[in-house]
């Protein structure tokens, strides 16, 4: 291992840990000062710094989830600077002591010039447009139940140019999502009336239940009694008519006639 | 014999169960199948007078023979001849004697239906008393312990009472309802019951009431974890703050339109009145409690 390789080390090391270096800091507060402008303008050029490394990251990212991820930073930290742009305009105007009138003119040209590039910052944007706007093709057909609302909140004109096209697909989008919402209306409203069926239904069943335990004893009754009646009734039949007292019947009617047709010819 | 003339069998009947010199006893056997007879043929000749005393008389021969069920029977189809006379008092007293021959013969359904027909066709002539037999008839259901077949009742009474503008009798007896819901557990009934009663008070345009009537219901799990609740207190708020709109809204929702008939009606024809007035009132309410509380 050389010493340049060494010294090139160390000077990473260095630049990686700058914040901790407590001194250094000072320096930097000092040099900021009474300058209130210059301090904040040392900070956002520090952020947009910052911001372009990660924007070069994302680009170089093969994940697509962390490259969606890092560019969600860069374009929160944008609009972050952007907000505080103004801040730094009305410093600007303000007249510091020991800054010369010039230099006043210089700094809002620097402010303006900031705010150029924050906003020429590569957030994955400009190339995103073309990939959502290709994706909602796809999206609108799968009407099925999914509901993220969340992705509302990216449409706003600070996150990417308005097209034609995309402008036409926004309002086809709500076009369909509000035909969604009635159909969804229809359906609640015939599952409200199923529901209160159905409920009624239940009431109605548990309502004949006791009903059919009725039915169910008065029947086991009837059927008992009817068959004990039909025994009965066999037996009287059987004594009545059964038979072997018919044959007797006849055995002794025929013992009858013949002893009258006896006496007949005796008598004769 | 079944194709003579109704009024000879009426006659013959007669002469068999009248008591004198000769006869001792008087045959109802006989009696009572001939005035079966005799009744049968002057329904169907649509000599509804007639058939009634007929019926009447077999029904009493059918008593003397000891079976209370064939009396009340008779009693029930000669009530319901008077009724197409239109001879309120004989329909009521027939009806009524119907019901307790059935209770006699320990059978409390059959009486209770007895009172509720009689109800039903008096509701138009006579609805006080028309109320009077349905709350019989729930009274005898609920002794018997089956309260579910009530329901009806008391929906028929409250919708008579409302037609009679009486709405806190009709409110009263949708309690009653909730609270023979409650019994049986029929939640879904007990619930709309409740709701049924909080809009009636609202149509009586009294405030206090119905939220008297939501809070004190609110106390019961099932009426406060139910649709029919939020509902009510969506009312409830809407005639609160005066917004009529809202209340339309509210009234022509699904959950209302799942309650009774009668309700529906009352439920769009609100808000009845000044809605800003009774917001005063509820309002003036509340100052005038606060002075009682300083004079004292």
């Amino acid at each position: 291992m050389t010493v340049i390789d060494l010294i090139t080390r160390v000077d990473a090391i260095c630049k990686k840990y700058e914040k901790y270096d407590i001194d250094k800091q000072k320096e930097a507060n000092v040099a900021g000062g009474d300058d209130a402008f210059a301090r904040l303008y040392g900070v956002f050029e520090n952020e947009i710094d910052a911001a372009i490394q990660k924007s070069e990251a994302a680009a170089t990212e093969n994940n697509r989830a962390t490259a969606v991820a890092m560019n969600a930073e860069v374009r929160r930290t944008k609009a972050r600077l952007l907000e505080e742009i103004p801040k730094l305009q009305r410093l600007a105007q303000k007249k510091v002591k020991g800054v010369s009138k010039e230099e006043l003119e210089a700094r809002n040209d620097l402010v303006y010039a900031l705010k150029d590039r924050i906003e020429a910052i590569s957030d994955g944007s400009t190339a995103a447009t073309k990939q959502t706007t290709g994706g909602w093709a796809t999206s609108s057909s799968y009407t099925g139940i999914k509901f993220d609302s969340s992705s509302d909140g990216k449409f706003d004109s600070e996150y990417f140019q308005q097209t034609e096209e995309s402008d036409r697909f926004r309002q086809e989008y709500e076009m369909r999502r509000m035909k969604q919402d009635q159909g969804l209306e229809v359906i609640a409203e015939g599952l409200d009336t199923l529901k209160n069926m159905a409920h009624d239904l239940n009431e109605e069943l548990d309502r004949q239940v006791p009903l059919m335990d009725e039915i169910d004893d008065k029947v086991d009754r009837a059927a008992s009694d009817l068959k004990s009646t039909n025994v009965r009734l066999k037996d009287t039949v059987h004594k009545m008519r059964s038979s072997r007292n018919f044959c007797i019947d006849i055995i002794l009617l025929c013992i009858i006639l013949g002893i009258a047709a006896y006496l007949y010819n005796v008598l004769k | 014999m079944s194709s003579s003339d109704p009024n000879k069998l009426i006659s013959k009947a007669d002469k068999l169960t009248k008591l004198s010199l000769t006869r001792w006893s008087a045959d109802w056997k006989s009696a009572t199948v001939l005035y079966e007879q005799a009744a049968n043929g002057f329904r169907v000749s649509k000599d509804y007078e007639n058939a009634k005393l007929a019926f009447e008389k077999a029904s009493k021969g059918q008593e003397m023979l000891s079976s209370p069920w064939d009396a009340a029977k008779h009693m029930e189809s000669a009530a319901a001849l008077a009724k197409e006379l239109r001879n309120w008092t004989e329909v009521i007293d027939f009806y009524r004697r119907a019901s307790e021959l059935y209770m006699q013969c320990d059978r409390p359904q059959p009486a209770s239906d007895s009172l509720a027909k009689a109800a039903r066709a008096l509701e138009d002539a006579l609805p006080d008393d028309a109320v009077q037999l349905y709350t019989d008839a729930c009274v005898i259901l609920e002794d018997d312990g089956k309260e579910q077949m009530a329901f009806d009742l008391y929906r028929a009474a409250a919708s008579i009472y409302v037609k009679l503008e009486k709405y806190t009798d009709a409110a009263t007896f949708l309690l009653r309802l909730g609270l023979a819901a409650d019994k049986c557990n029929a939640r879904n009934s007990q619930c709309k019951a409740y709701l049924s009663a909080i809009i009636v008070y609202l149509y009586a345009h009294d405030l206090q009431q119905a939220e008297k009537c939501y809070n004190d219901c609110s106390q019961i799990d099932a009426f406060l974890s139910s649709d029919q609740s939020r509902c009510a207190s969506k009312l409830l708020s809407a005639y609160r703050e005066g917004d009529v709109e809202e209340i339309k809204r509210v009234a022509h929702s699904s959950t209302i339109s799942n309650l009774d008939n009668v309700i529906i009606k009352l439920a769009r024809k609100l808000p009845t009145g000044d809605v800003a007035e009774i917001k005063g009132d509820a309002d003036k309410g509340e100052e005038e409690a606060l002075d009682e509380d300083d004079l004292t």
